[in-house]
């Protein structure tokens, strides 16, 4: 037993933290204004400077796999969430799904250049339904000889419109597939989505796949054991906690420095039991989706069995958590979080997409609910 | 980091749990319902191990470590021991003895630490006050030494095993100008002149542990049964606070793994409309809020005592927040495991309403909520 990170991995912790922040002072990537496209990609750049793409999908030297990989996510999620998704859903979702599934052709074609950064990608994995948890699979490919045509239409894509290739997710032959499109193929068009909520800096699109052709080789497929959907969402309720932690950071810590700064009545609002008790409160929920979340990322590498459910109670936690923490923080800011760009207005709005992306809250209680009771999947 | 047990604590916390199955649980709601202290099940911990079981071996101990410690509370909890008995455990081994053994001479230890272990004394721990809870400074007790004996005046309150207690460290002022650096801690056995206690309170929960007032009138106690020396009673009192915040919170935490058992046994039996109730969205709602309250305690407990046992100073801040969020967010569970049980679940014959009720001490004993956040919002 160890609840404490090591010398090095706080080291790679200051030095991601010291790096993002100062990109992130000179090139906004959560306004939403035109330059956060490009800004972000010069970030996800200087990321595959660092060991954090790699985090998770290969072996990093003095890092400890997952459990390293959570606490810098949030560190990059506290500072820019935007490029935080972005990485994010590239990387760990494209990127594992290739690292784990894919083969030395597809890694070294598609893989390397994702570690490195100097490539986005995306995973296309909601259909128009959105639910793909108890709802099959509608996207599919159709052999014809050694191509495969891909049909379909999928919803809530992040990257879409940025991305250089694009692992649509989909059934071919009634099993489950990742068919690896280019950004640019013919038969595939990208409807941005337009007014997001929150992550503004982050693209996000509607996708629709008519007779869109690919090589075979270009088709990943899942041993017969495994439930790729699973794993997939798996991989994307522990990107939408790690940024649950670094939203519930930025709002915790804004807020914090604000009710010491900020005097009414001749005082700092910080001395005021309410406000004092209402921080304590935050960091409280802050504190425990820390533990939970890395003890979920600590299970689902050593332990992996039970890393299903206990993922999902991290998600759910940490999610609603963030909810909570961003909306008090919101609330301790007063009138001035209301107007205008504010972090903590930024990330009270995008704890709101963790609830409701991977597998929902609501989802995601049944499904532990349905554990207790012994259901299985 | 690294959140493993070892094999050797998986199968001790399963050796636990069929113990206290066995022995334990059949007798814990009549006890309740009658509000008396099970001495026999009391008994039967020290046979076991567990009283002492962080003790030296040397002194009738079991040798082991805070985190297989927190453990075998755990293990009480999603047993199915009841919130009163894992409290009188947790004053008599912790609160009680721990201080002796921490703080007291060697010739303190050999009397009373294998007698603690074994259950064969019982121990409580006398410091809260009518006007001094979390506020210790403000203690009027006192303790005046004249020649080889200190004379004890004053009176306690909501003291865990008082009526039932062979020994007690009390806590009184030697220096009442001092304020908190003025407060000493003394040993003071049952049967000593000038010392009794109340009629056991009347409590909402945790019925099965005794709690009363301690009263102290021109008490004669030896001058050797001071512990450490005069003025280190409030570090002493402050040293409780890390198994506060771990071994006698993890009950609770295993107490949502007994809770979601429970639930999720009765929801699968229990049919309406025509199909279990664990049909319904709305009970496995409940079931996974009782789960998830139980993941995300039982990483903050842990972190207590795996620190203690790197021999950290304990990290206030740390401590206050495992104590908020066990007592302030165990009430939804618990409330909802009543509720999933229906009308059953307010009735004694199920034990979902004994559950509630121990449950409610959580955000109360060993510093009130309210306290955990003034704590937090100074340190932060």
């Amino acid at each position: 037993m160890n609840y404490e990170y090591s010398q090095k991995e706080f080291e790679f912790f200051i030095e991601l933290y010291q790096m993002v922040s100062a990109y992130s002072a000179s090139h906004p990537m959560d306004t939403g204004g035109a330059d956060c496209e490009k800004n972000i990609q010069g970030g996800v750049e200087k990321l595959g400077q660092t060991p954090y793409l790699k985090l998770g999908v290969s072996d990093v030297e003095n890092a400890n796999g997952l459990v390293t990989l959570m606490g810098a996510m949030e560190v990059v999620a506290a500072v820019s969430p935007s490029l935080y998704l972005t990485a994010e859903y590239s990387m760990r979702l494209l990127g594992r799904a290739l690292a784990k599934w894919g083969d030395e052709k597809q890694k070294q074609a598609f893989l390397n250049p994702l570690i490195s950064g100097s490539a986005i990608g995306a995973l296309a994995l909601c259909e128009q339904t959105v639910n793909v948890d108890n709802e099959p699979l509608a996207a599919t490919g159709e052999k014809q000889g050694s191509t495969v045509i891909i049909s379909g239409r999928k919803q809530f894509v992040v990257n879409g419109p940025v991305a250089k290739v694009i692992g649509v997710v989909g059934t071919c032959d009634g099993k489950p597939a990742i068919f690896l499109v280019d950004g640019d193929a013919p038969g595939l068009s990208i409807n941005r989505t337009e007014g997001s909520f929150g992550y503004k800096g982050a693209c996000i699109s509607e996708m629709i796949l008519e007779n869109c052709r690919i090589d075979e080789d270009r088709m990943i497929r899942c041993s017969e054991k495994e439930d790729m959907v699973s794993v997939l969402r798996l991989w994307e309720n522990q990107i939408l906690t790690g940024a649950s932690l670094g939203l519930m950071r930025a709002s915790f810590e804004s807020a914090r420095d604000y009710a010491k700064s900020h005097k009414t009545g001749g005082k700092p609002i910080i001395a005021y039991q309410e406000i004092g008790f209402k921080l304590a409160e935050m960091l409280t929920l802050f504190q425990t989706s820390q533990m939970l979340a890395i003890r979920a990322a600590w299970t689902a590498e050593k332990q992996p069995r039970e890393a299903f459910d206990l993922t999902l109670c991290a998600k759910v936690f940490c999610t609603e958590s963030a909810a909570r923490v961003s909306g008090e923080a919101m609330n301790i800011f007063g009138s001035s979080a209301y107007f205008g760009a504010n972090p903590v207005e930024h990330a009270y709005c995008c704890a709101r997409y963790g609830e409701s992306f991977g597998t929902s809250t609501e989802l995601s209680r049944i499904k532990i609910g349905d554990a207790a009771l012994g259901i299985k999947p | 980091m690294d959140f493993g047990f070892t094999k050797e604590q998986q199968m001790f916390k399963k050796e636990i749990i069929r113990f206290a199955k066995k022995e334990i649980v059949p007798r814990v709601q009549e006890f309740d319902l009658h509000k008396q202290f099970d001495f026999e099940s009391f008994r039967k911990l020290g046979e076991f191990g567990i009283l002492g079981l962080h003790f030296p071996e040397e002194y009738g101990g079991g040798g082991a470590d805070v985190v297989t410690t927190v453990m075998a509370g755990e293990a009480l909890g999603e047993a199915g021991v009841d919130g009163g008995l894992t409290l009188a455990y947790g004053a008599h081994s912790f609160l009680c003895a721990d201080t002796i053994f921490k703080h007291g001479s060697e010739e303190q230890r050999k009397k009373y630490i294998p007698k603690l272990c074994s259950g064969e004394w019982i121990g409580c721990m006398g410091l809260t006050e009518p006007d001094a809870g979390s506020d210790v400074a403000s203690m009027k007790s006192t303790a005046e030494k004249k020649g080889d004996k200190y004379i004890l005046n004053g009176s306690k309150i909501f003291i865990t095993n008082a009526p039932v207690a062979d020994v007690s460290v009390v806590y009184a002022k030697t220096d009442p100008d001092a304020k908190h650096l003025g407060i000493s801690a003394f040993i003071v056995e049952k049967g000593t002149p000038g010392y009794t206690c109340g009629e056991p309170l009347i409590k909402m929960g945790v019925r099965t542990s005794q709690t009363s007032e301690q009263f102290f009138s021109n008490c004669e106690i030896p001058a050797e049964n001071l512990l450490g020396s005069e003025g280190d009673g409030f570090n002493m009192s402050l040293q409780t606070v890390e198994w506060d915040r771990s071994a006698l919170l993890a009950p609770f935490v295993g107490v949502s793994t007994y809770m979601l058992k429970r639930c999720a046994d009765y929801a699968k039996k229990r049919v309406q409309f025509g199909r279990s109730i664990g049909q319904f969205q709305a009970t496995k709602r409940k079931l996974a809020n009782i789960r998830i309250f139980g993941e995300a305690a039982r990483s903050l407990i842990y972190r207590i005592a795996w620190c203690k046992d790197q021999g950290k100073p304990l990290n206030h801040l740390e401590a206050a927040v495992a104590k908020l969020f066990v007592g302030d967010w165990s009430m939804g569970p618990a409330n909802d495991a009543m509720i999933l049980h229906g009308g059953y679940g307010y009735c004694h014959e199920y034990d979902m309403e004994r559950i509630f009720r121990d449950s409610r001490l959580a955000p109360i004993g060993g510093g009130t909520s309210d306290i955990q956040k003034m704590i937090i919002s100074k340190l932060m």
